[in-house]
């Protein structure tokens, strides 16, 4: 790859610089629209050119705005910390659970392995809305609903799938010798799961928690359905800014920008992982 | 603000308040925005609790479920006062309009306790009503032990009261002898015209006199201004579509959405007069709507008028009036006019949307939450609504007669009182009541939306909803 | 623990331990999700009944004619056939383009990596708010993007309201939330696959696009494949992005099943027809995700069987 022409470089060049324009130009827009008043945003033809504000993150940061029409209570943070925490618990407990089932069904070949695997996955294959009907009744007579547990345990539905199916191929790439080698070496099954294959594997559960994470965060309609107002997530929150006076959409805007952030540095954390995925092709069969 | 700290004052040395009650008021005086207000309602209060027992339910705690409005603003800015005066604890969820009926269906349809009464619009009790979800609350209304002796009922407009009672028969009469009472009005919106004052005067025209006056008039609008669109209305996909502008000018025709007969129903929607109006409101869209009319919501159309994209709307009369405020471009630039589409129409017909509250039937303390109910909907509190917060359109009577109301609106308003009044007499619901209301609404907008993309001519796409509608009611065993 | 884990470790109970520890790693996983099989099969009862909540008197087991029903109702064919053109698009392009910008980031970097990481945002601002700023960013009047396209001579694109262009706005809303997906899982691939082949055939100086249509895909394919199902079950399953832009409209434009099975819910409370739906959406989805579970066996046979 190193023997590029400059022609190959330049047309590489452009390219990218299309992606970048494509995907990065909404959200420098909306970026740029968090820093605005309602009115600067609805200026017809709209303009780059403005006097920056930070009303907007105020008002998302107190908990109240200072309209003409009156003020309004906004719970933006609470609902902020509802995802953290939602979003967050739910991955965990599906790297607790889809980890090691994930290598399960990599290393091994058992009797209904393949039938779990594919039982796990084709819970993704539910539409959402197909099990959160009845589940509305369950939750009330087991008492489950409203929640914060009843809510991670059907978050699973979003994360765990995905955790699982991404990870296994990941262990599938590891080959086994490493493992025996340290098995032979004196090692315990346990030990030689935790300071090798997972280790190993890393790039690939980052990657998959770090998705999960997202996908988690993205959705409201499990918490809107199971839960009252104190335990809903920000997508849920951020509709509020849809106002009889008037859709808040320096609001809607800056708060994107707020609950983009905590996932966004998980994301360059997670990074580092994602590169060390390079190192995995020296260990490879 | 010293002044009602003062008063406070005063009503302590009067003994009229302990001296805790005090200093949490006085405290309030200086943190929340809504307790100046709530001082001086106190009075009132007081008045209202003249000779009934409010404290019955003392130390009970109640939820409720409450969408993003002002009319819940301007409640929860009083509240202080209902717990005082029954000795209650309220707390409430508010969620965003977005989403709001789909949590209040989620919530009913799983049968929960956890909400006690809640806000809803009259179109949605002919779902939960027939499906067992909410209280005929005709039995407190009537029941002079658990209704105080000054709540008035007969002081709500007629219209409102009549729209919110329903018996529960495919097609029955909204307001019959045998009607249940599902819900309460609380605060109302019906259908009008608001306009651009300066856009008006910029292209030399009159609010529109009728249908195709208003076609014509948005349409020199659009010419002339260079810019802005000519008229707002409603077209997502969505039964809401249906209900505003659209619905109040098609009853001005004398036009109805079914005939019922001997108890069955059966479509109206193609009959000679419906399609020459479906005609004219289709041709107005093309030539002058908004280019992205069909994804229009109430708070596009809104928006649109508040900033100067639009010169009017025939909307919710409560939309322009939000519009005329707030931090739009064009507050203070929209003016009101009432509109009879039918010229041989003697006063306007406006379809109306009422918000109202109700009692969920899987509350387990239905006395306790009537109290709620009971004073949310006082002309007391109406008139505090009024008064001091954004709680319009009112729904009673005495509180639309009331000098400083009306003041206020006259002056940051002009002409609003006006379309109002001279519109409120035909103000009601305009729909036939019946459980497929959602369905087939909403499938009156999607071919609406064909017929506008003209992907369908009008003729033709009537026709073709009214069968469709004809066989679904037959399917339902209602045609 | 380590002492339970030593003793099965012990070379006696090794084959025991070896059959008996899958099961202890994936079933706690299983279980988890097993609560979910109970809510599942009361939507399956429900499917055949006729239930309407506002019609209780109504209500009755009617075995499949909810599906009878389907099969003359034009409408229905409508949903089946806007899902599967809608999935099949956003996925297809997503494929292509994610597949191209790992490409062309996948010489690890600085700039790649921090690039790399700045295009997952559009996959984290949730596709129910993404979708109302590109509804306002398309709108007529005060929208950047309809700006962009007026100044290019386009005054008259009318994005998501119209019907010869919403299908496509819709598409390129899902293009830009989802894109990422696939390009973080490829790019995470392509930096894992072993150096040596590459190495090889470079020396035998085997033309490049030989190298990646011959090494590189062939490698990748595991990861293609986990890709494209999640992708695709997430995409025929649409509601986000299809009901904030257009709630299913002009017309039945964009009536997608999740969008059409909600309405029938939440708003016209018809039950026995939603849920009905939503068993043929899931039919359909079991029998998509089944053919690429094979493929994706078949390879892992391939490539372990030879190694």
């Amino acid at each position: 790859m190193n023997q590029l022409s400059t022609s190959q470089r330049v047309f590489r060049g452009v390219l990218l610089g299309l992606v970048i324009l494509f995907f990065m130009f909404p959200i420098f827009w909306i970026f740029l629209m968090s820093f605005q008043t309602n009115e600067q945003i609805l200026r017809i033809p709209p303009s780059i050119f403005f006097e920056p504000t930070l009303i907007n993150y105020q008002a998302l940061i107190t908990g109240r705005l200072e309209t003409q029409a009156g003020n309004l209570d906004i719970a933006f943070m609470e609902n902020l910390w509802n995802s953290v925490f939602l979003s967050s618990s739910a991955v965990l407990l599906s790297l607790v659970l889809g980890v090691p089932a994930a290598y399960a069904f990599a290393r091994y070949r058992f009797r209904l392995g393949e039938d779990i695997a594919f039982t796990i996955l084709s819970f993704r294959f539910a539409p959402p809305l197909l099990v959160l009907l009845p589940l509305t009744l369950y939750f009330e007579d087991i008492g489950l609903s409203n929640t914060y547990t009843g809510l991670i345990w059907v978050y699973q539905l979003i994360s765990l799938p995905l955790i699982l199916w991404i990870v296994r191929g990941y262990f599938e790439d590891i080959s086994p010798d490493i493992e025996s080698a340290y098995r032979l070496a004196g090692h315990s099954w346990l030990q030689t799961f935790l300071k090798i294959s997972i280790p190993l594997a890393r790039p690939g559960i980052a990657a998959a928690g770090l998705l999960s994470f997202i996908f988690a965060w993205n959705n409201f309609v499990f918490a809107l359905v199971l839960a009252s107002a104190d335990k809903q997530p920000v997508t849920v929150g951020a509709l509020a800014f849809v106002t009889a006076s008037g859709i808040q959409y320096g609001q809607i805007a800056a708060g994107i920008v707020l609950s983009v952030t905590p996932t966004l540095l998980l994301a360059l954390y997670a990074q580092r992982y994602l590169v060390e995925g390079l190192s995995l092709g020296a260990v490879k069969g | 603000m010293s002044d009602k700290a003062k008063s406070l004052f005063e009503a302590y040395a009067a003994g009229k308040m302990s001296r805790r009650e005090l200093l949490t008021k006085t405290a309030q005086l200086g943190v929340a925005f809504g307790a100046a207000n709530l001082m001086l309602n106190k009075a009132s209060t007081d008045l209202l609790a003249a000779d009934f027992n409010w404290k019955a339910h003392q130390g009970k705690s109640l939820k409720l479920l409450l969408n993003k409005h002002p009319y819940v603003d301007a409640m929860i800015a009083n509240l202080e006062n209902f717990k005082s005066l029954t000795g209650m604890n309220i707390t409430y969820d508010v969620f965003p309009e977005d989403v709001y009926f789909d949590k209040v269906t989620a919530a009913l349809s799983s049968r929960s306790s956890e909400y006690d009464a809640f806000m809803t619009g009259a179109y949605m009790t002919w779902t939960y009503g027939p499906a067992g979800w909410i209280e005929d609350l005709n039995a407190w209304i009537k029941d002079s032990s658990k209704t105080a002796p000054n709540y008035n009922w007969e002081d709500m407009l007629p219209g409102l009261r009549a729209s919110t009672a329903w018996n529960g028969v495919p097609g029955g009469e909204l307001g019959s002898a045998d009607a249940k009472q599902w819900c309460l009005p609380w605060g109302y919106e019906l259908n009008n015209v608001a306009y651009n004052r300066n856009m008006f005067k910029k292209a030399g025209v009159e609010p529109p006199k009728n249908m195709e006056d208003m076609v014509n008039v948005a349409a020199k609008l659009q010419r002339d201004l260079g810019g802005p669109y000519g008229i707002g209305v409603r077209g997502s996909r969505s039964w809401a579509t249906i209900h505003p502008g659209f619905l109040s000018a098609y009853a001005n025709y004398g036009q109805k959405d079914f005939t019922v007969s001997g108890g069955k129903l059966k479509a109206a929607m193609n009959t000679k007069a419906s399609k020459d109006f479906h005609e004219l409101w289709v041709k107005m869209i093309q030539d002058s709507g908004a280019k992205n009319w069909s994804t229009h919501t109430w708070y596009q159309v809104g928006t649109d008028l508040g900033a100067g994209a639009s010169a009017m709307i025939f909307d919710a009369d409560i939309l322009g009036y939000f519009m005329n405020g707030g931090d739009n471009k064009e507050a203070g630039n929209i003016g009101y006019a009432p509109f009879a589409a039918n010229p041989n129409a003697s006063a306007p017909t406006p379809n109306v949307w009422i918000w109202s509250l109700a009692m969920s039937s899987f509350s387990k303390q239905k006395d306790a939450a009537w109290y709620f109910i009971q004073w949310a909907s006082s002309g007391d509190h109406g008139m505090f609504g009024a008064r001091k917060m954004d709680f319009v359109n009112p729904v009673r009577q005495s509180v639309w007669d009331d000098s400083e109301f009306r003041s206020r609106i006259n002056e940051s308003y002009p002409g609003y009182l006006n379309q109002h009044d001279l519109s409120a007499p035909g103000a009601k619901i305009y729909f036939t009541a019946q459980p497929l209301f959602f369905d087939l609404t909403t499938q009156w907008a999607e071919t609406l939306q064909k017929m506008v993309a003209k992907s369908v001519p009008v003729d033709e796409g009537l026709d073709q909803l009214a069968s469709s509608i004809d066989r679904q009611l037959r399917d339902a065993g209602l045609g | 623990m380590s002492s339970t884990s030593s003793a099965l470790a012990a070379p006696k109970s090794g084959r025991l331990r070896k059959k008996i520890l899958p099961y202890l790693l994936s079933l706690p996983a299983l279980l988890v999700c097993i609560g979910i099989l109970i809510p599942f099969f009361t939507a399956v009862y429900y499917s055949m009944m006729r239930f309407r909540l506002n019609l209780p008197y109504l209500k009755g087991f009617i075995w499949f004619d909810n599906y009878i029903n389907f099969l003359s109702d034009p409408a229905f064919w409508n949903t089946v056939q806007i899902s599967l053109l809608y999935a099949f698009l956003t996925v297809g392009l997503e494929l292509l383009l994610g597949l191209g910008i790992a490409v062309l980031l996948q010489q690890p970097s600085k700039f790649n990596n921090i690039v790399s990481v700045l295009l997952l945002l559009p996959l984290m601002t949730a596709p129910a708010l993404a979708s109302l700023m590109w509804k306002l960013m398309t709108n007529p009047n005060f929208g950047i993007l309809s700006y962009l396209v007026s100044l290019l001579g386009f005054s008259d694109f009318k994005w998501a309201s119209d019907p010869s262009t919403a299908l496509l706005t819709v598409v390129l809303v899902d293009i830009w939330v989802y894109t990422p997906f696939i390009m973080i899982l490829l790019l995470a691939g392509l930096r894992s696959l072993p150096k040596q082949p590459f190495e090889a055939a470079a020396l035998d100086g085997v033309p490049q696009s030989f190298i990646f249509f011959r090494i590189t895909l062939p490698m990748l394919m595991p990861y293609l494949l986990t890709a494209t199902l999640f992708r695709l079950l997430e995409s025929i399953q649409q509601f986000d992005i299809i009901y904030s832009m257009t709630q299913g409209g002009p017309g039945d434009q964009l009536m997608v099943f999740q969008v059409q099975a909600y309405l029938e819910f939440f708003q016209y409370t018809n039950v026995g027809r939603s849920t009905a739906l939503l068993m043929v959406l899931w039919a359909i989805t079991f029998a998509l995700s089944n053919v690429f579970i094979k493929q994706w066996l078949r390879l892992r046979e391939r490539t372990h069987g030879n190694g």
